[in-house]
């Protein structure tokens, strides 16, 4: 990237907030990123009007932008394929992380996917938000899943604790999948490349 | 709303109370029969239910909706037992029809919801599961005769992929014999796609799609009576 083109700044998912931040500490990715929080996919309409704000306030810097982001609000392809604007491949955080040919394999399998951010607050995500509370949460589990996968990016303890929980909670067979940054780590660089022409 | 009973089960299904709601339908087909409870209570509060889960801006819980499905399975076949147990004749069938997720789309819920739905009022449903390609939905409706196909697509980029099944219906011939009904999140918000990708048309919520595939299949006979009169020599 030459001097003389904009800055990019990247605006991610906190989802992705450890794994962004080692990769830059390791130096396999140098753009700032500025960090939405990952419980703003509960809410898709104030998910988008939130990365509407962070959009406008990098397009006013001046900056291209890359959004480390999977389809999660109806209007995401609008607001990725902006002008200036390029976002990671990927309909969610879970196939960003694993790569599509995994990702896919293992949802026809029927795993359900849980990452760190979201194991920890399991309760506001199932019991609260979609309002799935003992036998009710059993059954529609175990009818629409057959495992849980939690994604170990090896970055933060498993929260073996919650885990157990949700595994109970849920009456699936839990297992822990190391998985590394490649993928993600690819998929940034990706659309770095899209949106400025140069790795 | 009046009726005691049918208010009992709206707000069965409101506390996501699944059990709840089949002592209300068990004390009525004691008396009566579970033929009877369909048409009189299950059937009226899940059409009211229906709409305020349409109207409810996001207000309405997935365990809810999930629950009213579940309930109209297991009235389902509680209807079917009472008519093997009184060696009673089976109303025709309607369909049938063909219903999945689109390619790349595993969201289960929404489909399965409208698949219990239309079984509840008497349509013959294959369902194809998710991450079901173009060629796949057409090799089964015309394997069975299907008229309409159901496609669910959650987001705008699964969305995208009936597009591709629209493609293949007309690729087929069969464009106008076979109606494409689409759902899912992203049509409720963006309804412009359904046009954009060639959907026939969508319904505010699954108890809604009962009403949609009766006016898709109708659609379907006009356009074939329509199309053998005019071949006609």
């Amino acid at each position: 990237m030459t001097q003389a083109d904009p800055p990019v700044v990247c605006i991610a998912c906190s989802i992705f907030q450890r794994e962004i931040q080692h990769l830059i500490q390791v130096k396999a990715w140098d753009v700032p990123c500025r960090f939405l929080g990952s419980m703003l996919h509960l809410e898709p309409a104030r998910l988008e009007e939130r990365l509407e704000v962070s959009l406008e306030g990098a397009h006013r810097e001046g900056r291209r932008i890359v959004l480390a982001y999977g389809d999660c609000c109806p209007r995401m392809e609008d607001l990725g394929g902006g002008e200036a604007v390029s976002r990671t491949q990927g309909i969610n955080c879970c196939e960003i992380l694993l790569g599509r040919e995994a990702y896919r394999a293992m949802r026809k399998e029927g795993a359900f996917f849980l990452l760190p951010e979201w194991a920890v607050h399991w309760k506001r995500v199932f019991k609260d938000s979609l309002g799935l509370e003992g036998i009710n949460a059993r059954t529609f589990m175990q009818e629409m899943h057959t495992r849980l996968v939690y994604l170990d990016t090896g970055l933060v303890p498993v929260p073996q604790a919650e885990l157990d929980e949700i595994a109970a909670y849920s009456g699936l067979p839990l297992e822990i999948l190391p998985t590394s940054l490649d993928h993600l780590q690819a998929s940034l660089k990706a659309a770095i490349t899209r949106v400025s022409g140069h790795e | 709303m009046d009726d005691p009973q049918i208010e009992g089960i709206i707000r069965a299904i409101r506390l996501a109370d699944r059990a709840g709601a089949n002592r209300i339908v068990d004390a009525w087909a004691a008396d009566s029969s579970y033929e009877s409870a369909v048409l009189h209570l299950l059937t009226p509060a899940l059409e009211t239910f229906g709409e305020l889960w349409a109207n409810s801006g996001g207000e309405s819980s997935l365990a809810q909706g999930y629950v009213a499905s579940k309930i109209a399975e297991d009235i389902l076949a509680k209807v079917l037992e009472e008519r093997q147990r009184s060696h009673a004749e089976a109303p025709a069938t309607k369909g049938p029809v063909v219903i999945g997720n689109v390619q790349d789309d595993y969201h289960p819920l929404g489909r399965r919801m409208i698949t219990a739905f239309l079984r509840f009022s008497g349509w013959e449903v294959h369902d194809l599961g998710v991450d079901v390609s173009p060629r796949e939905f057409l090799n089964k409706a015309e394997a069975v005769g299907a008229r309409v196909i159901g496609a669910s697509a959650m987001m705008y980029t699964t969305a995208k992929n009936i597009q591709a099944l629209r493609d293949e219906i007309e690729r087929r011939g069969l464009t106008g014999r076979v109606q494409l009904a689409v759902g899912g999140a992203v049509f409720k918000l963006r309804p412009e796609l359904v046009e954009a990708y060639g959907g026939d048309g969508t319904a505010a919520s699954a108890l809604n799609a009962v009403v949609l595939f009766e006016d898709l299949w109708n659609r379907s006979l006009a356009f074939t009576a329509g199309t053998a009169h005019a071949e006609r020599p």
